[in-house]
Order: C-alpha cells, then sequence, then structure tokens
C-alpha cells in the first residue's frame, strides 16, 4: 500500500504535468508552500531540542539518581547491553567496550552480551580477542553465537539479539537477578555511549510513571569517524541525528530507532526482537505497543550515543553502502502492515489512536519517498512538458518564480542546520586539516542532490521491493575509520 | 517537558495557521487573481513580461511611467489592450500596443533597443570598391578597381596590406571570388574570366594573371569555385562547364540550359550546385526546374556527364 501510494502520487503528477500543467502547478505550489512552513515549524522544534540536549549533557546523573527518593534505588538496576555483531572487527568493538568501561556508573551493575553470528567464520576469534581485554571489567561478560538457519529466522539483526537476549536471560536466572530490574540496551556495534548515559537512563527509568512500558531513546550521533567520511555521507548521518532530535519532540510519533533500551521484563514479556524482519530496532515498539493496548511510549534521553558514519573507503563505495544501508532504514514500512494487523486485533485499542499511529506512520514513509521528488524533480515539470499552452499562462510565468522565492526562505533555516550541525561535532583531530572546516560548511550546497539520491530514491526502492513482494537480507553496514 | 509540548502545540496551531492564510494569497497570485479589498471579490487579471536588450528602460504604461525598468513584469493587468513604450537615453524609443487576457501572461521578450549613434568604425585604408569577407579566416578582401589593387585586412582593418595587382585586361568588374585554398582571386565580368595569384607564388611576381579568358560570344551569368581551387564552373546563358584554372585548358560542358538566365547557388563546402532550367511538357506548357548537380564525387559524375553530352552529340 505504502508503495503504490507513493507511486500512485509520482505518475499521477507527471501525467497532470503533460495533461493538466495548471492543476499540477497548483497542487506544487501548495505542497512547496506547505513544506517550507513544515521545514521552519521542524527547525524550530529541532533548535528546542538541541537546547535540551545541549543544557542536559554533561550533567552528573548518577548524583542525580542518589538524590532519588527512597523507593527508587538505582542499586537494584543492572544493565544489560546487547552488541549484535555480524562482520564488525575487535578494532570496532574495542572502541565501544572501552566507552562503556568508561562509563560514569558502576561496572558491577553491567552485563555486556557481545552477541557473534556463528556464520561469521572470524566470529570465535574475534570473541577471544576481545575476551582477553573485557573479560573483567564488567558484572557479567558473554560471548553469545548465534546459530544459522534456526527455523522460522532469517538473517537478521533481530534474530542474534534474541539469541543473545535468551542467553543473558539464563545468567540472570543463574545469578538470581529479577527481570524488573534490568534494563537491556541493544546496541550497534559501533556505538560508544557518553559516559553519563547509564546514570541518565537509570534516572529516567527510575522516575518515569510507567518503567515498563517505556523505551529510552538516546540521541544517535556519527562522531567516530565524522571527521574522517566524505562530504555526502557526513551530511546523511547530521542530517538523520537531526532527525531523532525533531522527533524527540513529537512524542505522539516518536518511535526508538537504532540503539536504544527498554525493559528487559517487557522484552521478555512481548517475546523478544522480531526473528524475521528488517527493521528491529522500530518493530521491537511496535510490539511492545500492541501488547499494552496502546499504552507504550518512548522517552528521549536527551544524551548522546556515538556512531560511525558509513563508510567504506572509496566514493562509489561509500554511496553504494549509504544508499542499501537508508533503503534498510526505509524498510521500516513493513512496519505499517505489522501495526495494521496488531490494530485490528486489538479491540481495546481506541479507534483515533489506531487511525492517528497509523496515519504518522503511512505519512512519514511517504513523504521520505515522495517529498524530495515532489520539489525538485516534478517542481519544474509544468514548465517543460506543459508546453505553449502552460508558458502562456499566468501561472506558468509565475511557478519558477514562486518556487524560486519559497526555496529562499529554507535558507534562513539551512543556516541554522549548518550553525547545530558545527556544535554538536567532536573537536577536529589534529591530523585532520583546518581546511575541512570551511568544506563541512560549504558541503551544505550538495545537500538537493543528496535528497534525491540518499533520501528519496532508496526509500522509494524499499518501498517498491515491498509491493512487489521483494523479499531483503538484513545487510550490516560495513564501518571504517580511515582518513579521507 | 509540559512547557515544550505547550510551546510546541502552539508552534503547530501557528503553523497552520500561516498555511492556511498564506495559500490563498500564494494561489491567487500565482493564478493571477487579484484582491479587491472593498469589495472583497477576485478579479482575475493578465500580466505583461518586458525584457529589453540592453536592459534599463524607462517603461511607459499609457501616460503612466513605471517605477520598474526593463526587464520588468507587469502584475493584476485588467484584461484589454495597453500602450506601451520603453526610452532609454542615446537609443531609439520601442513602443507597441499589447493586449492582455485573463490569466495569461503576455510576453515581450525579444525587444531589441538600438542605438541613436551607433558604432561605425572604417575599416579599409586606401580606396575600394569591392570587397568580401572570409568570416573562417577573420581576413577582409578588398579591390579598387581604379587602382587595379587587391588589399586585405582583419576583421578590424587592422594589417591592412596589398596582396595582389589586377590584370589592365579586365574592367567593369561584377564580383569577385577568392579560391577556397584563398592563394586565388577569380574577378569576371559579363564577358571575361581572370584568375588571379593573391601574393607571389614560387618568387613570380603575382602580377601576371594566372587565367585569362574572354567569352566574347556568351554572356557569364556566375562563376564559383570547386572545392580543389583548380577548376571553376561556370554557369553563362547557354550552359553549365567546368574548367581547369590554366591557360588553353578545355572546358567540360555538364548541362545545356534551356533557360537563359538560370538563378544558381553553389555550396563550396561540399561541390553541389543547385540551378534552375526550363522545361518543355508534351502539351507544349514550360515548367521552371530546380536541379541539384553532385560535383562531390571527384570527376567522376563529370565525366559521366561529358560522355552522355558526347553520346547525344
Amino acid at each position: 500500500m505504502p508503495g503504490a501510494i507513493s507511486w500512485g502520487i509520482i505518475i499521477s503528477l507527471v501525467v497532470l504535468s503533460i495533461f493538466k500543467p495548471v492543476t499540477c502547478a497548483v497542487i506544487i505550489i501548495t505542497f512547496d508552500f506547505y513544506w517550507i512552513i513544515r521545514t521552519a515549524y521542524l527547525t524550530t522544534l529541532l533548535i528546542m531540542a538541541y537546547r535540551k540536549l545541549a543544557r542536559e549533557q554533561g550533567k552528573d546523573w548518577l548524583s542525580a539518581c542518589h538524590s532519588l527518593p527512597g523507593k527508587s534505588n538505582w542499586q537494584d538496576i543492572y544493565h544489560l547491553v546487547i552488541f549484535p555483531i555480524y562482520k564488525e572487527g575487535p578494532e570496532i568493538l574495542h572502541s565501544s567496550l572501552e566507552a562503556l568501561k568508561n562509563c560514569h556508573y558502576p561496572k558491577e551493575k553491567i552485563i555486556v552480551v557481545l552477541a557473534f553470528e556463528e556464520r561469521n567464520p572470524k566470529s570465535r576469534q574475534n570473541a577471544e580477542v576481545l575476551d582477553n581485554d573485557f573479560r573483567d571489567s564488567f558484572f557479567g561478560y558473554l560471548s553469545t553465537f548465534h546459530p544459522d538457519g534456526i527455523p522460522g529466522e532469517r538473517r537478521m539483526k533481530g534474530a542474534n539479539a534474541t539469541w543473545a537476549a535468551k542467553k543473558a536471560r539464563e545468567f540472570l536466572d543463574g545469578e538470581k537477578i529479577k527481570y524488573k530490574n534490568v534494563i537491556v540496551s541493544c546496541f550497534d556495534a559501533d556505538t560508544c555511549v557518553d559516559k553519563e548515559y547509564f546514570g541518565c537512563l537509570s534516572y529516567h527509568f527510575l522516575t518515569s510513571a510507567k518503567p515498563h512500558q517505556s523505551s529510552y531513546q538516546p540521541m544517535p550521533v556519527y562522531n567516530n569517524n565524522i571527521w574522517q567520511a566524505p562530504s555526502f555521507a557526513r551530511l546523511v548521518e547530521i542530517s538523520s541525528s537531526f532527525s531523532q532530535l525533531i522527533e524527540s519532540m513529537r512524542l505522539e510519533k516518536f518511535v526508538t530507532f537504532s540503539s536504544h533500551s527498554m525493559s528487559f521484563k517487557t522484552l521478555v514479556d512481548i517475546d523478544y526482537w522480531p526473528v524475521d524482519m528488517i527493521s528491529d530496532d522500530s518493530v521491537i515498539y511496535w510490539k511492545a505497543f500492541l501488547f499494552f493496548n496502546g499504552d507504550y511510549r518512548v522517552i528521549p534521553l536527551y544524551i548522546t550515543v556515538s556512531m560511525d558514519v558509513a563508510y567504506a573507503g572509496s566514493f562509489f563505495k561509500t554511496i553504494s553502502m549509504q544508499y542499501k544501508q537508508k533503503r534498510r532504514w526505509a524498510w521500516g514500512v513493513e512496519n505499517f502492515p505489522f501495526l495494521v494487523d496488531g490494530f485490528l486485533q486489538r479491540k481495546e485499542i481506541p479507534l483515533f489512536t489506531k487511525l492517528r499511529r497509523s496515519f504518522h506512520l503511512l505519512e512519514s514513509h511517504i513523504s521520505w519517498a515522495v517529498w524530495a521528488i515532489i520539489m525538485i524533480v516534478i517542481g519544474p515539470l509544468p514548465i517543460f512538458l506543459g508546453g505553449a499552452f502552460f508558458n502562456q499562462m499566468a501561472i506558468g510565468y509565475n511557478l519558477p518564480k514562486i518556487t524560486g522565492l519559497l526555496f529562499n526562505f529554507t535558507i534562513f533555516t539551512s543556516i541554522v542546520w549548518i550553525i547545530l550541525s558545527r556544535t554538536i561535532l567532536p573537536p577536529r583531530p589534529r591530523y585532520v586539516s583546518w581546511f575541512k572546516n570551511v568544506i563541512m560548511t560549504l558541503e551544505w550546497v550538495i545537500v538537493p542532490i543528496i535528497i534525491i539520491i540518499l533520501g528519496s530514491t532508496p526509500a522509494l526502492d524499499a518501498q517498491s521491493r515491498l509491493a512487489l513482494g521483494s523479499d531483503m537480507e538484513f545487510n550490516p553496514t560495513e564501518k571504517k575509520r580511515t582518513v579521507v | 517537558m509540559l512547557t515544550e509540548q505547550r510551546i510546541r502545540t502552539i508552534l503547530f496551531y501557528l503553523s497552520l495557521l500561516v498555511f492556511l492564510i498564506g495559500l490563498p494569497f500564494i494561489l491567487s497570485f500565482a493564478l493571477s487573481y487579484k484582491f479587491d479589498p472593498h469589495t472583497f471579490k477576485f478579479t482575475k487579471t493578465g500580466i505583461i513580461s518586458i525584457r529589453t536588450q540592453p536592459a534599463g528602460g524607462v517603461i511607459y504604461l499609457g501616460n503612466k511611467v513605471l517605477n520598474e525598468k526593463t526587464p520588468a513584469t507587469i502584475y493584476e493587468l485588467v484584461p484589454g489592450n495597453y500602450n506601451l513604450k520603453i526610452e532609454m537615453d542615446e537609443y531609439y524609443p520601442w513602443s507597441a500596443e499589447a493586449r492582455v487576457d485573463a490569466g495569461k501572461v503576455t510576453r515581450l521578450e525579444q525587444i531589441i533597443l538600438f542605438p541613436l549613434r551607433p558604432e561605425i568604425k572604417q575599416l579599409n585604408q586606401e580606396k575600394i570598391s569591392a570587397f568580401w569577407i572570409d568570416y573562417k579566416r577573420g581576413v577582409v578582401y578588398y579591390i579598387d578597381e581604379e587602382e587595379r589593387a587587391v588589399y586585405k585586412s582583419n576583421l578590424e582593418g587592422e594589417d591592412f596590406e596589398e596582396i595582389a595587382s589586377l590584370p589592365e585586361s579586365i574592367s567593369r568588374i561584377r564580383e569577385f571570388r577568392v579560391s577556397p585554398d584563398r592563394k586565388k582571386l577569380l574577378c569576371f565580368n559579363n564577358h571575361r574570366i581572370t584568375v588571379i595569384y593573391l601574393g607571389p607564388q614560387n618568387n613570380l611576381s603575382y602580377i601576371a594573371p594566372l587565367f585569362d579568358l574572354e567569352y566574347s560570344n556568351d554572356r557569364i551569368t556566375d562563376v564559383f569555385w570547386h572545392s580543389d581551387s583548380y577548376h571553376i564552373i561556370l554557369i553563362t546563358a547557354k550552359n553549365i562547364e567546368v574548367r581547369e584554372v590554366r591557360e588553353g585548358s578545355l572546358a567540360v560542358n555538364l548541362v545545356t540550359l534551356n533557360r537563359k538566365n538560370p538563378s544558381v547557388f553553389s555550396d563550396e563546402n561540399v561541390d553541389i550546385l543547385y540551378f534552375t532550367d526550363d522545361e518543355r511538357a508534351p502539351n507544349g506548357q514550360v515548367y521552371t526546374n530546380l536541379y541539384k548537380l553532385d560535383l562531390s564525387k571527384k570527376f567522376s559524375p563529370i565525366k559521366e556527364i561529358v560522355k552522355t553530352k558526347a553520346d547525344e552529340q
């Protein structure tokens, strides 16, 4: 359905631009105006979220936990951290585990699970290397090896994470730790947490009205190799971080993304992550949402987890990798039929909630697939395809002027985005030239190209494949930290 | 968070309000509707778009001077006819009556304002009677028939120099043509053709004509160079013939013409000659046709034609 709607919108507008160019131009102007106002609105939310992030970053959350009233004892809480790993080598995981080790939080309250894939021949060797360095650093340290070909499973990250969570459950049972006192964080292999992360997470868990009916979403930034990554890859990831910051201000739409945390008890109750879906990070939220009949939420944590910009070494390989990664993210549209199916089975969820959440999910994926195409590709079409008739009409004359004027307004929002992008950057490494600062400011001019190539196109690709019943294997993103 | 959510709600509704209020205005502007605040009605108007070369002309709409100078767009014009005038110092004014239709744009975008005193530059430095411009090579050739001199310069009149002298044998020159290799000059009048070298050849003086031919019994209509710069194609009142440019060369008659003064066009680059000739139909009526003579395949077609003519004879 989403694929049909997206293609329907695009094809209808192309056909209209030929046969009814005036109608098409009216739709384009209306859409452009709507999008400019929406961008201004979202940029304001971004500023608000950024201010919150700046305010809460660096806060001593552990002290905040100490000062909580007696009932909420943070010392009862254990943090289970699962790293699903496929091809990522020890050099990537070393940074992630070092970040855990350097956390401002008692390590005897942290259990680490490195979830390797049995099908990777280097898994055991990599596990051994990491074992030697980190085995004794935490309360618990497990290396699990997810067997290949378990019936009902597909080669997905969720299947590996589920296997690891079940192994962790055995460990918790052995240690007689209650599930309700465990917060599980499922992190990408390259995730480096802020040193206050677990303090912040514990604080929000303990102060939440319904801690087991909440997921906890940190703000992802891609700072691990941001100074080394090529411009287009950097822009895509910065936009992705900003998108999460904006979403954190729209709680009624907020869904888990990438690295996040939740109650282990809830994870067990909802039968873990899906083992046959690509978008495990968001489906887990919808599973919980349906399980609790809509009484489930995502609490934003204004603290960062830093990951790698998807970078494959060369320009074209990186574009290809970025494209596949974005297509995988856009595969999240598979949540829509999952959600609708779930809604149909649960009469307890109010109809309004069902309609609103379904609409939000559908609208976000369709917008993702078509907005850049409408603004950049279809926008000028009536002028080229409308013929002499359209060009002698007043609207034919005014269309480029109005769209040009509207786009000029986006310069203001772009300036805000550029400034904010500079503020979330880590310090420039010594080996990176000062000139890179200039490049990182000027590179924003390529945004219109990027949003087509790595925005709308992969989303449309994913929706089309899903609509045509094509399958997509989980294709983990390669991580590199080489100087460009 | 509650406060933030409240701010967000206010922002959302504010954005919605801006959209709902702004959209009708943007669309009415796009569709060229004019809103009358007194009657609260929309009227469909038209647009005039003006562009001039050069830009900066003062626009008069009827008797009213507009603030905007060209290029300009005049919006919200009630449908009808408008007198437009564009003025600019040192340029001839431009004026026209423009029709404006509802919802349409009248495009006056190819206006050229011509200067009152156009920039004119004399190129020749000696007296001349005719000239020929070779744009490809940026050369101007001049002839002074009185002084029997041939000059050349670049397109700006610089490097002006004498390059040849015309022989005394030819007078009242009708046309002159420079050969494709730019080494020879062909001049002709009604009954004589003369070819001279442009500049000295092999240390020989260029004054003596290379080729000089008199057609006392026939009238020369036109003469063209073949692309090899060695043959010339002559169109006379009787026939089309080809000759080598050397003394004593024989003419090859390509076509015997029925029409005395044919129209002729020669494409020197591809050696194709277009000409008109008359044909008498069986009913006795005479038709004028246009023919194409391809001389590009070296001399084979010429030979074929010559053979045909010989066979005919």
